[in-house]
């Protein structure tokens, strides 16, 4: 697997590129992907990765237990800036986290084959992320022990949760989204786990593989039920998306805080997250397939294909900068005014700085294609997208600054205990990836085999319409 | 290349002209009447403006949409790409029907219809927006919106006939190539085009979102129009076997991703966060849409707009049914003509500077409506089917000699054998 003979990123309108290399049968593609799982050493970067991605999960293990021990104090929150990092990592990872299932079910309900390469990934991402996510409001309200009080549960002292408050909007959709993505990942992956359970090697294996797989015989009425099943679940998941992070958008803009007061934030978030969210599986895609050797499925093409995304996305989320510049000006409104200029200009003008870079300038560099198809160069511009992305919600949240009230007026810095934590959550979600790598199917196995030319026999090869991309057969949505 | 009569509009063509043509020619005359009788310039302008938005959100979906199918490399769509391409075309000419205003706004007496163009009054914020809101500016702006979608929908026009000649796939990449640039050009003019022609007609309110608002509607009158064209030419016996109901099918999906659902949750957002925080300077354009008269025309768009297409297009089997999804397209057209309406029409009201409370208000709007510009007169249903004749017209027009399918296109054959199931 070191170098590819087949150029599968040339534009030819007469031929869908193959999406699938270097494979003539389903049982090579087999065993190809099962082997991630079933070699009996993984890579030695899996263990010096996981290693330090454990330490540092273990490290915001105790991070938060001094937390609970001291209080929130330990944070750098202050007065006005009441919410700091937890509420930028919240944001942060929960937009990741959105991302994984809207690519997966957005595309396949715009029928784009390449998706079964990455869908795998991006779901467990989303999985993982939210987890990241959820912990950070979770450890942030004080009283860690009656955590349970975010949910309007009845008790004898009649205390409710504000429901006009969108953190508890926040509570029902993060809720609901998480249960449907796991579902959708979990619906999704019971094949492959019935694969890997047949091939299992061992008692154990088999017993595991065996339980999650759930008797499945790959009998046509079990694929009939399955392909319903998935298809309601893409349908549920899309609009879910759409709605947890404009939920998680109004937690900024139904204040009357210049610089989260402002109309465009649902599709702007839901733009962010999908930018974010692909940069975030591009970092995780491009080491992975070249350790694994998962070229093969993770093609040039999917990663070009990704890259012309992130560009589209990383547009949109220019067009809202635009927008809000603009109309901040066009309102007339001083304070709207000023909190834009202070953004640019003010005390952190560094951090806006880094955003507009890492996520308006640097995707620019994927409109010429010998940079977009360029391992180096794209593995660059991804990583700046994620930082960018970070601090997008950095500078969002950082508007509390400079409030209506001068005297108030601070410089915010985070502690070492902020810092400790982001760095914490980033090892608790690699530490969970890379156990997902081992031990789960990594590649939708079932799906990858049915955009396979194979798949899709024509005794008497009629028309260039039933090449990989369109063709006969597609699983599609019919709602 | 010859190509068979059913790839052609041939005898249809004039029919149309003259028919739509013709028809529109009268609305425009009977509006004209009406319009003299009634005596206010000004409210005819509002009318005319409705009725104008409304046929240009058509042609402008078409061109976002013949973008995209490049942008993607689209196989399913090839065959009703022709007709997206034709509906757009119509942005060469449309730029005919600004002229009455841009007249208006020349003669300098628009103020009527563009309050920031009144600089009798002084006002602090209008003052401050003066840079952009000049009628120099806002004329400058206006020819370079239409130029540029002229030149686009132009260019993707040609090519693509130039192509049934020739059938080289030269002119697929030519497309392809400029279909990224295409698209930022287009959301840049569409963006700022809705903020000239619809938002500032309250020139002290502003919303971020309002752009996006604009292009939700867009899709909504281009994916019901795209339906109606297919419909009417599979009855005039064109097209019956390239364009299958699995076409139809994904038509209605788009149709109800975007025109239903993306227009709902955009016009929710829009709503709901002005609402919620209920500063004084963004809740004026609500006021002036949710109390009195137009409270009612808010809900009916709410539910007709979002609630009853939601539910009816849903399932597959409204989508798959040629008459049952031309049907909703004709309601979708009427629901989005309403949209346009409630987009232009409301005034905010002077009264809201003295009114005591928000009930207070809406008692003294019930008992004026014209102060919130509720006059419903005959001459906004004329006017529109005025313009709608024009545009009908010029469609048939633009695809008179071509073939109604890109013949030659690579794609063609993925999409004629494209299944959904």
């Amino acid at each position: 697997m070191t170098t590819l003979p087949i150029d599968n990123t040339i534009e030819d309108p007469l031929h869908r590129p193959p999406l699938v290399l270097n494979h003539d049968n389903f049982t090579s593609v087999t065993e190809e992907i099962c082997h991630v799982n079933e070699s009996p050493k993984p890579p030695m970067a899996w263990y010096v990765t996981l290693g330090i991605a454990g330490a540092l999960a273990g490290m915001l293990g105790v991070l938060i237990m001094y937390l609970i021990v001291t209080g929130v104090g330990v944070w750098g929150n202050q007065n006005p800036v009441m919410w700091g990092f937890p509420i930028v990592n919240f944001v942060f990872w929960v937009g990741i986290g959105h991302a994984g299932t809207l690519i997966s079910a957005i595309l396949f309900l715009f029928r784009q084959r390449w998706r079964t390469a990455i869908n795998r990934f991006a779901e467990a991402m989303t999985i993982f992320a939210v987890i990241c996510a959820g912990m950070f409001p979770g450890i942030h309200i004080g009283r860690v022990w009656v955590a349970y009080w975010l949910f309007p549960i009845p008790n004898q002292m009649d205390m409710w949760p504000q429901f006009r408050s969108p953190l508890l909007w926040d509570v029902f959709a993060v809720g609901t989204y998480f249960t449907v993505s796991l579902l959708f990942w979990y619906v999704g992956m019971i094949p492959d786990l019935a694969t890997l359970r047949d091939r299992a090697s061992n008692r154990i294996k088999a017993i595991a593989y065996g339980f999650f797989s759930l008797g499945w015989r790959g009998s046509t009425r079990h694929w009939h039920r399955y392909e319903r099943a998935y298809l309601l679940l893409a349908a549920l998941a899309t609009p879910l998306v759409l709605s947890v992070h404009s939920v998680v958008s109004f937690d900024f803009a139904v204040a009357q805080l210049p610089g989260w007061h402002t109309t465009i934030f649902p599709p702007y978030f839901v733009a962010g997250a999908i930018f974010g969210g692909f940069a975030m599986v591009m970092t995780l895609a491009i080491p992975a397939r070249e350790l694994w050797g998962l070229k093969n499925f993770i093609t040039m093409r999917h990663l070009e294909n990704m890259n012309k995304i992130i560009l589209l996305t990383g547009s949109i989320v220019g067009y809202a900068y635009a927008m809000e510049f603009f109309i901040a000006w066009y309102s007339a409104a001083p304070y709207e005014g000023f909190a834009f200029i202070n953004r640019a200009s003010g005390q952190h003008w560094w951090a806006y700085a880094i955003m507009i870079t890492c996520n308006v300038v640097a995707p620019q560099l994927f409109w010429s294609k010998r940079l977009r198809t360029n391992l180096w160069v794209m593995f660059v511009v991804v990583m700046m997208v994620n930082i960018g992305m970070w601090f997008e919600r950095f500078v969002i949240v950082l508007s509390l600054e400079q409030d209506f009230l001068p005297s108030s007026w601070a410089y915010f810095k985070p502690t070492w205990v902020d810092l400790g934590m982001l760095a914490g959550s980033f090892g608790l979600f690699l530490t969970l990836f890379l156990l997902f790598i081992r031990y789960l199917p990594v590649i939708a196995i079932a799906e990858v085999k049915a955009i396979m030319p194979e798949a899709n026999p024509h005794p008497h090869g009629h028309g260039a319409g039933h090449g990989p991309d369109h063709g006969v057969g597609d699983t599609e949505v019919d709602a | 290349m010859v190509t068979p009569d059913r790839h052609q509009l041939g005898a249809v063509a004039p029919r149309v002209i003259r028919l739509a043509g013709g028809a529109g020619l009268v609305a425009l005359a009977i509006t004209i009447v009406l319009a003299l009788v009634d005596g206010d310039a000004t409210r005819f302008f509002r009318s005319y403006l409705v009725a104008l938005l409304f046929v240009l959100t058509i042609p402008l979906g078409g061109l976002f949409f013949t973008i995209v199918q490049h942008l993607t490399r689209a196989g399913w769509s090839v065959a009703l790409r022709r007709l997206m391409e034709g509906l757009a075309a119509n942005l060469q000419w449309l730029w005919i029907l600004f002229i009455p205003i841009l007249v208006l706004v020349i003669s300098g007496r628009a103020d009527g219809l563009f309050p920031w163009l009144d600089h009798a009054h002084h006002d602090h914020a209008l003052e401050h927006k003066a840079p952009y809101l000049n009628a120099g500016f806002w004329i400058v702006r206006a020819i370079l919106f239409f130029g540029i979608w002229a030149f686009l929908s132009r260019f993707f026009f040609r090519n693509s006939v130039a192509q049934d000649a020739s059938g080289d796939v030269r002119y697929t990449h030519a497309m392809q190539r400029l279909a990224p640039v295409a698209m930022i050009m287009y959301a840049l003019t569409q963006t700022f085009a809705a903020f000239d022609w619809a938002m500032s007609l309250s020139p002290h309110w502003f919303s971020t979102i309002f752009g996006v608002y604009f292009f939700a509607g867009t899709c909504c009158a281009f994916f019901s129009s795209l339906i109606l064209l297919v419909f009417f030419l599979q009855r005039q016996g064109k097209l019956e076997n390239e364009v299958t109901l699995e076409h139809y099918q994904d038509v209605g999906k788009l149709l109800f991703g975007f025109g239903v659902a993306f227009w709902g949750y955009i016009g929710f957002s829009q709503f709901m966060l002005i609402w919620y925080a209920n500063i004084p300077e963004e809740t004026t354009w609500w006021i002036a849409r949710t109390q009195g008269p137009w409270r009612t025309f808010t809900w009916l768009l709410f539910i007709g707009h979002f609630c009853i297409p939601f539910v009816v297009l849903i399932t597959k089997h409204t989508k798959r049914h040629r008459i049952v999804i031309a049907g909703i397209a004709v309601y979708m057209l009427v629901m989005h003509a309403l949209d346009m309406y409630w987009l232009v029409m409301p005034l905010i009201p002077d009264a809201l500077h003295h009114a005591t409370s928000l009930q207070a208000l809406g008692n003294e709007i019930e008992s004026d409506p014209a102060m919130v510009g509720f006059t419903p007169h005959l001459m906004d249903v004329t006017c529109l089917l005025g313009l709608l004749g024009l545009l009908v017209a010029g469609t048939a027009y633009q695809l008179r000699r071509c073939s109604l399918i890109p013949v030659r296109d690579p794609r063609l054959s993925e999409s004629l054998a494209f299944e959904n199931m």
